[in-house]
Parts: C-alpha cells; sequence; structure tokens
C-alpha cells in the first residue's frame, strides 16, 4: 500500500517525447495521432519576429493528473474507474462500457478510447508492467534525458517526491476543481 | 498555472487524417510485404513473466547510448535505458525508445536481391547470398560486375568509390572497399556534416572537445539545437540547469528552436552572419582587456598579430549589428558577461555546414573560447581521456595500377580520406574525373537525400556500371543498386567494442538481443563473405596488370604465389576470419583482463574500478566516477590557442578570422532564404519509415513566417511548391512568428521516392532535392543555407 504521485521539473522539458514512446512501448499503446496516455503541451509562440516571448514556449508534459477527488470516478456508472491499493486511478476493462462520461469529465482531457478493446484508457503509473515487476520507477520517468519526473510515495516521508515537495514549490493544475491531483509541477 | 494542459497536441490535431494509411503497392514488388499496415507490429505490452535484459548500444542516430533490450521469447518488447554508461547516463531519447518499431520494420531488406527492372523503378528478384555475390563479381545481362570493369580499366583501382554513414562497423566497410580492395575514392557523411568544424577547433586547440556543461555558468549556443538535435551528455546536462537555475543561455538560431525555448536570450541572427558576432564579441574583448591575459600569455600562438587583425579591421558591435540582425548593445552585453562568468562556454556546435565562412566561424570561436582562459578546465571546454584498446593491423594490398582521389579541384586542403561528397559526384558526373570512376559500394548512407541537389545525386547513381548497397531498409539510394544485400540492424549484431573517450572515459560494447531476422547477416559476416567472394578473381586481374606484382613473383611456383598471396593481403576476407564475438573478447581481456569482459558482457559498460565509482545517487541521478577523477585537466603545458595560423596563408586561406563582403547575407525581393534542421523525432531519412515517430511528427512542414502567409492567403496544410535553381518540391504549410519574414525552414529528411518504404514514400519534401550544391573553399563540404527559393501555393 502506497499513495504514489509524481513530481514534474518542467522546466527541464525540451519537448522530445521520449515519455510518450517508452510510455508505448511499455504499456502496448497503440499507434494513431490521439492515441496516447501521456504529452507534452506546446502552444503556438507569442509575438512577433524577431520579438517572441520565450516564456510562451513553456513545454508542459502531461499525464494523468491521478486526483485524489478524481471527477472521472465519480460520473462513472458501472464503477469501472477505481482507485487502486497505492491510489492510483485505474480503469476496469470488464466494467467498462464506453459511455464516455469519464473523458468529457476528466478537467485535463486524459483518458482516451482504447480502440482494440473499445474500453477508456489512461496512465496507470505502469502499475500493470513496471511496478508489478517490481520496478520502482515509471517508463517515462526512466527514460526522460533531462530528468524531469520523480515517482514516489506520498506517504513514505522519506521517499524522494516527499523530500521535494517539501523543500521545493510547486503547483498542481486545476487544483482549484478540489481534484486534488497528484501530480506536483515544480517551480 | 495559465496554461491549459490538453491532449490535443500542437499540430496534431488538425493534421492526424492526412497521416493515416499508406499507398497501395503492387505484390509483385519484392521489396514490400504485402498488406504492410496490418502487420506492422504495434507496441506490446512489456509482461511480468520471464525475460532477458541484453546490453545493446543504440543505433538510432550517431550518439551511442547505452540500452538494455527486453526480450520476451525471442521478441524485443523494451528497450531502456541502461544506468552504466556515463555518456548516456539512463536515458533513451524518443527514436531510441523506438527502436523496436526499426528492427520489426515490415518493410525491412529481407533477402539479398538482384534488379531486374531499369534503375530507379524498385524492380528485384530475390536471389541466395551466393548469387548475390557472384552478381557483384560477374554481373548479370542488367549490369556489368566488378571482375569485368576492373579488367577494362587495368586494375586502377580507383574505378571503385565507395560510401558509408556514420556508425559502429563504418571501419570494417572501409578496410574492405579502402585498405583490401584498393579504393581511394570514399566519401562518407563528414563532408555533408561537421567536416570544418571538427577542421576549425582542431587546428586552433589541437581538439573538438568535450563542453563540460554540468560546470559551466554562461553558454552561448549558436546554430546549434540541442532540444532538438540531441546529443548526449550535452542534451541531459544543459537543460537541467536554464532559465535561472545556473547556466545562463544565449541561443543565435535564425528561426526560434526548441533550444531557444529554454534560453534566457535568444538572438534571431541572420543566417550565414554568425562569425561577424563573434568576431565584434572578440572586439569588444580585445578594445576592453577583458580577456584572462595570464592564459593570453602562456598558451596562445599569435594573439597581438590576432589583436591588431580585429581592432585594425573595426569588427565592432555597431559594425556586426548591419549583418547579424543582433542589436550592438546585446553584443557589448553578450562580450562582457561572458568574460565575466567564472566557467563560460561558446558551445562548438555540431550539424551541418551551413554557410561557406564556417571553418572560420569555428577558429573564430575557438580562439575566442581560448580568449576567457576556460579550456583543459572544470566548467570549460575540456580534452578528456581514452581507455586505450588494442588495435589490429590491417595488411592492405599495394595496387600499382590504382590511382589517387580527385576531389580537392577548387578546395584548400584535400581531405585525403573522406574527400567532399559534392566535387567527387560532380567531377564524375560531368566527366572532369582523370579516370572514369565506374562502381559505387554503399553502405548505410542515403545520398539521395543527404548530398544537396538530388538530381544529380540520381544521374551520378544511373551513370555506374555497378552499384552495390549494403543497408536495413530500401532506401531512396538502394533504389539505384543493381545488388542490395540485406543488413541485421543493431539490435540484430554485435559490434566491435569501442572506446568513449571523455571527461568519463568508458569502453562500450553493443551486444546483439536478437538473432538476425529474415536471411540478413551482420555487417562483419558480410564484409569477409564478400571479401572472400572477391580475392581470387581480383588476384587474377591484379596479376595481369599490375607490373610491381608481376616483377615480384616472377619466376615463383604455385607454393610461393601462395604465400606470397597471403603475406601481401591479397586474402580480401582475412580480417573477418575471426568473429566480432571473439575479437571483442580477446582485445578486452588483453587490455583490462577477463573480469573486465564479464562485466562488459553483463553490463555493457566497463572502466577501471567501476564497481566503486559507479553509484546511485538518486533516483534519477548516477555518479560514473569521483569528481577528483574526473580528466577536466589533461593538457595542462602542451594546451595552444593558435590565433595566427600562419601555415593556412600557404594554402590561400585566412591564417586569421576575416570577414569578406561575400558573407553578407541578403534575399533577393520575393524570395526566401531556405534553412533546415532536426527535431528530437527523427534522424534525417533513416527514421522516416519508423511507425512509432511518424505518430509523433507526421510529416515536414514548411515553415513561412505568419504575416507572410497572411499576406499570401496560405494557411496551415496548404500545399506549397518550394523551387530553387536545382529542383522543386512540395509540402504543406506551417504559418508561425518562429521564422523571419524572409526565410522558410523545412526539416530534413523527408520526401522519400522509395516505394519500398511505405510510411516515408512521398511523404513531405526532400530539401536535399532543392538545395543547391555549393561547397565551402577549405574542405568542399556541402553548405546547406546559402539557398534561396520561391514559394507557390499549388
Amino acid at each position: 500500500m502506497a499513495r504514489y504521485g509524481m513530481a514534474l521539473d518542467y522546466k527541464n522539458c525540451i519537448n522530445c517525447k521520449a515519455c510518450e514512446v517508452a510510455c508505448k512501448e511499455e504499456n502496448g499503446v497503440w499507434l494513431g495521432a490521439d492515441k496516447y496516455r501521456i504529452w507534452v503541451g506546446v502552444k503556438e509562440i507569442e509575438g512577433e519576429y524577431p520579438l517572441l516571448s520565450i516564456a510562451s514556449s513553456t513545454f508542459y508534459p502531461g499525464q494523468c493528473m491521478q486526483c485524489e477527488n478524481a471527477p472521472c470516478q465519480d460520473v462513472c456508472p458501472t464503477n469501472a474507474t477505481y482507485y487502486d491499493e497505492n491510489g492510483v486511478v485505474r480503469v476496469d476493462a470488464d466494467k467498462c462500457i464506453l459511455c464516455t462520461y469519464c473523458i468529457n469529465a476528466c478537467p485535463y482531457d486524459a483518458r482516451y478510447i482504447d480502440e482494440r478493446t473499445l474500453t477508456v484508457d489512461k496512465c496507470t503509473f505502469c502499475s500493470d508492467t513496471r511496478l508489478a515487476r517490481g520496478l520502482t520507477t515509471t517508463a517515462c520517468q526512466n527514460t526522460c534525458p533531462t530528468k524531469v519526473r520523480t515517482f514516489g510515495d506520498l506517504d513514505d516521508p522519506n521517499s524522494e517526491i516527499s523530500q521535494l515537495l517539501m523543500n521545493r514549490e510547486y503547483k498542481q493544475m486545476k487544483s482549484n476543481l478540489g481534484t486534488k491531483p497528484k501530480l506536483f509541477y515544480l517551480l | 498555472m495559465e496554461v491549459e494542459i490538453s491532449r490535443r497536441r500542437f499540430l496534431q490535431g488538425s493534421v492526424a487524417l492526412s497521416i493515416v494509411g499508406g499507398t497501395a503497392l503492387s505484390t509483385t514488388n519484392l521489396l514490400s510485404s504485402e498488406s504492410k499496415s496490418s502487420v506492422r507490429l504495434e507496441p506490446t505490452k512489456t509482461s511480468t513473466g520471464r525475460a532477458d535484459e541484453i546490453p545493446y548500444l543504440c543505433g538510432m542516430c550517431v550518439n551511442k547510448c547505452a540500452g538494455f533490450a527486453r526480450v520476451e521469447d525471442g521478441i524485443v518488447t523494451k528497450l531502456d535505458p541502461n544506468p552504466y554508461f556515463p555518456k548516456s547516463r539512463n536515458m533513451l531519447c524518443p527514436r531510441g525508445n523506438a527502436g523496436i518499431q526499426t528492427l520489426y520494420d515490415p518493410d525491412r531488406l529481407k533477402y539479398p536481391l538482384i534488379r531486374i527492372g531499369k534503375r530507379g523503378d524498385g524492380k528485384y528478384k530475390r536471389v541466395s547470398w551466393g548469387e548475390a555475390y557472384n552478381a557483384i563479381l560477374n554481373g548479370t545481362d542488367k549490369f556489368k560486375g566488378i571482375v569485368q570493369i576492373l579488367d577494362e580499366e587495368k586494375d586502377n583501382r580507383a574505378t571503385i568509390g565507395y560510401c558509408n554513414g556514420e556508425g559502429l562497423s563504418k571501419e570494417g566497410f572501409e578496410e574492405l572497399v579502402g585498405l583490401k580492395m584498393g579504393s581511394p575514392n570514399y566519401v562518407d557523411e563528414i563532408s555533408i556534416c561537421l567536416e570544418t568544424t571538427l577542421g576549425g577547433y582542431f587546428s586552433t586547440i589541437g581538439t573538438y572537445g568535450e563542453s563540460d556543461l554540468n560546470n559551466a555558468d554562461y553558454l552561448v549556443i549558436a546554430g546549434a539545437n540541442r532540444a532538438e538535435a540531441i546529443i548526449t551528455p550535452d542534451t541531459m546536462d544543459m537543460f537541467k540547469r536554464t532559465r535561472g537555475r545556473g547556466l545562463k543561455t544565449i541561443v543565435l538560431d535564425p528561426r526560434f528552436t526548441n533550444t531557444a525555448a529554454k534560453a534566457d536570450r535568444w538572438y534571431a541572427v541572420n543566417p550565414g552572419t554568425d562569425l561577424a558576432f563573434v568576431l565584434a564579441l572578440t572586439y569588444v574583448v580585445m578594445k576592453e582587456n577583458l580577456y584572462d591575459e595570464d592564459f593570453v600569455s602562456k598558451y596562445t600562438v599569435g594573439f597581438d598579430d590576432y589583436k591588431k587583425h580585429i581592432l585594425s579591421n573595426k569588427y565592432t558591435p555597431e559594425w556586426a549589428s548591419k549583418l547579424t540582425n543582433i542589436p550592438a548593445d546585446e553584443i557589448y552585453k553578450t562580450a562582457k558577461e561572458f568574460m565575466a562568468a567564472e566557467h563560460p562556454i561558446y558551445y562548438q556546435g555540431r550539424r551541418s555546414v551551413f554557410a561557406k565562412n564556417d571553418f572560420q566561424l569555428r577558429r573564430a570561436q575557438a580562439i575566442f573560447q581560448g580568449l576567457s582562459g576556460n579550456l583543459d578546465k572544470k566548467g570549460g571546454i575540456i580534452y578528456g581521456k581514452k581507455l586505450a584498446l588494442p588495435k589490429e593491423d590491417v595488411n592492405s594490398p599495394m595496387y600499382a595500377q590504382a590511382r589517387g582521389r580527385f576531389d580537392s579541384k577548387g578546395v584548400a586542403i584535400a581531405a585525403d580520406k573522406t574527400g567532399s561528397w559534392i566535387i567527387f559526384r560532380n567531377m564524375v558526373l560531368e566527366g572532369t574525373a582523370p579516370y572514369p570512376v565506374r562502381a559505387m559500394f554503399m553502405r548505410k548512407h542515403n545520398p539521395m537525400s543527404g548530398v544537396p541537389n538530388t538530381t544529380k545525386t540520381e544521374e551520378f547513381l544511373r551513370k555506374m556500371d555497378l552499384n552495390v548497397m549494403i543497408d536495413i531498409l530500401p532506401s531512396d539510394t538502394a533504389m539505384f543498386a543493381d545488388v542490395i544485400l540485406p543488413e541485421a540492424s543493431y539490435l540484430e549484431r554485435t559490434s566491435p567494442v569501442v572506446s568513449y573517450g571523455s571527461l568519463e572515459p568508458a569502453i562500450v560494447q553493443r551486444r546483439a538481443a536478437v538473432k538476425p531476422l529474415y536471411e540478413t547477416k551482420t555487417p562483419e559476416v558480410i564484409f569477409g563473405e564478400l571479401g572472400e567472394k572477391l580475392s581470387k578473381p581480383l588476384w587474377e586481374n591484379t596479376l595481369k596488370y599490375d607490373e610491381d606484382v608481376q616483377d615480384d613473383t616472377k619466376g615463383m611456383n604455385p607454393q610461393e604465389l601462395k604465400k606470397y598471396y597471403k603475406e601481401n593481403g591479397f586474402d580480401l576476407g582475412e580480417p573477418w576470419k575471426k568473429s566480432v564475438e571473439e575479437k571483442n573478447r580477446e582485445s578486452v581481456v588483453k587490455a583490462y583482463g577477463k573480469k573486465a569482459w564479464e562485466t562488459l558482457e553483463e553490463k555493457g559498460v566497463y572502466y577501471p574500478n567501476m564497481d566503486t565509482y559507479h553509484k546511485q545517487l538518486d533516483v534519477n541521478t548516477y555518479e560514473y566516477y569521483p569528481d577528483n577523477k574526473k580528466n577536466y585537466t589533461t593538457k595542462k603545458d602542451k594546451l595552444k590557442v593558435i590565433c595566427n595560423f600562419k601555415n593556412l596563408a600557404k594554402k590561400g586561406v585566412d591564417p586569421m578570422p576575416t570577414w569578406k563582403r561575400e558573407y553578407e547575407f541578403s534575399v533577393p525581393e520575393g524570395k526566401f532564404r531556405l534553412v533546415t534542421g532536426r527535431h528530437a523525432q527523427f534522424t534525417h531519412s533513416g527514421t522516416t519509415n519508423n511507425a512509432m515517430l511518424r505518430d509523433l511528427i507526421p510529416t515536414n512542414y514548411i515553415w513561412v513566417n505568419k504575416r507572410v502567409a497572411n499576406k499570401r492567403g496560405i494557411k496551415f496544410g496548404d500545399m506549397l511548391e518550394v523551387s530553387s535553381s536545382v529542383g522543386k518540391i512540395s509540402l504543406k504549410a506551417y504559418p508561425t512568428e518562429k521564422i523571419a519574414p524572409n526565410q522558410i525552414f523545412m526539416l530534413h529528411g523527408f520526401g522519400g521516392t522509395s516505394k519500398g518504404m511505405e510510411l516515408a514514400y512521398g511523404n513531405g519534401g526532400n530539401d536535399a532535392r532543392i538545395i543547391e550544391d555549393k561547397f565551402e573553399p577549405v574542405y568542399g563540404a556541402a553548405v546547406m543555407h546559402e539557398t534561396n527559393v520561391e514559394i507557390r501555393k499549388v
């Protein structure tokens, strides 16, 4: 039993998408432009050449926020979406009826339809692959060239993620919605 | 936080529909597998069951990062980073992660092929390896064999040209075709890549060096794009400390790159004018005596001449401002900040030669670095060390009839080993070479995409009597081969062990994760077999024409003749009699002992004291050497910074970096300057058929300034025709402010014409088709950013 979360040194992100590929290979995510569990958010730059806003082109690595109060779980009519013993928001494919309520409810747009199984898929923190094999890192964290991510147990005060959150300032995405996301963007 | 995080990735949403599906191919085409869309392997989830973890070195680009291949039931299911290698420090980039899709690409070359149609039409016959080797020797009704060609050329081995792209087996190919078969006419990626950078740095500070970005505190990075052209360890070290976190970063680039997105300041420099910027920085430093006087007096050569040269030419920031598009006060500021910083680095850069003054630019950069004194020390440009490995000598025969290379016409310094692709090709094509070049032996190289002016490359390949290609995919260039030999990809082969020299040196080995698929063979097996096949017939030809050999062997009995043949290296397959595995083992055991070999086999990496030095510091960080064991300072009193290089003047090259009027940037009204570059997701044309990577970057767009696009009614996704004096291509528009109104940008590597590569075929535009074949004057290296183009909506 743990309470898994992830801290992101997002300023390190260079938008190379190694995380996305590692995730797809590890978890067997099918290819196709909209089929992915994690991504890097980018906006078109502001300003006119050559006076461009460097700050407007910051890269934001994104994925399921593993909310403690997850809207996707609230709206699921069949309880296909559930919290596992480590607080990871998971989808029970056998119970999913593809009503897509969860896709609409998620404020982070973190869910998509897996066309093989015709169920909803999302980031699982590699629970059924790497963690199941006893590893302590997710695929995205492990491969990252600039080491954006630190994954770990928020309930363990000695874990590196707990230490980071004690010592660094951070933000959570759309925390005003009361979702209590467990992804922490380090400032 | 204000930013909306959306899974609608920028660009991706609007183009998703256009990338699905491929071109239907006739089933008679042996290059393609039938109904490929259905066999293209989707990523499979890794299991929790038993798996082998095989250490390997990545082959998706030139970096050679280390990884472990997870192999389940004989299938590679995942590639993970290797935490033991100090160069790649437990990371794999998107390409490295996507290597599985290259290994299992259904378009792979699977069997030896012989051309039965016309060159370029993709019609081939599947044959056995023996038949393929025989075809190289004796030809078919469609093409001549090498025996006949060498007979007609009276054993002039220089009638064979050869080329090979970067990689661990490249040296073996050079040994076979160069040293053993006797061809001097080798061209590789250097003359279309960083030749002048290497030359400029070596001739100035004696090394290309390594930037110690972990300890630097100020960085000027010009024209290099480490966020997108990933180099380990530079990319990893750099971006952990940018944006107010210890490494102040000044980026110069004509376009706004992902590296610029990480800068403290980005200067939109005019293409080809970086030299004026560096000269002006130097002016400020000389004028205000900001340089490290102690260092300068000890280690520079011709400093006073250079100071006088810079000051008397009045290379002021005001002068440079007009040329570069960078405000003068910014140049003053950068020069002063640089010299005030404790560990400043003017990053060497890698990338292609963009402008004809590139050699002088690199000299100016290297000297400027020297002025700061931040050389051969922690936080500066360091020289590093290499762990020695025994090297085997190649017994190469002498061919009296073989003539020398010729492609140094019009250049100052002949690059004897690697030549100049453009000059070599053009002289052969125009018939100005001193003798006919009639055969090309090619491996892992795609000049149709890499060498400017594709039309000429195509004509050059058509002019040959024999083209042989060894590769893993049917590239555009392979489509002009008469014989195609399918090679095992990097995950299917053990490669020659390498010593990686640096601040933290190590020995690394790529081990085969799986056996070669289909009927492919590893490069070294191919070299050995081909060498063996060629030996006797080519020896006969030498006996027939080579007077030196005739004199030497006059009156010899068969026994003596056999001995002569062996002793003088005419047995061409001899270097590959031992397997790569055997050679690696012998070499490492000899140098470092049996235990070192076992470590290397298990971990993929070995260096002395690794077991005590290597530590995990936290979940993301490893230490490879204790700080006091790193090779920060290795040169000491041997250090030299050559400001005035008098010998260069004898060859007609400016002995000190000098600005010339012809370097000025200008674009005629209505035209655009073409700039090209890379993304982190692709390595040139080599990865454009990778399904995983194509999922990330569906095609190459042409960047057009937004205001220009508005004026011309160009919208995102509109098809544009781009034309220059040498050709035209079409690709889709991406209007953006990240590019200047008088420039356009496109990714390199797209626009494939080989129908054997389903995903790459016809997708986007090939920049080499429109880049004019200009070369710089020092080595004859291709100049990539001096072509003006027109654009037109179609």
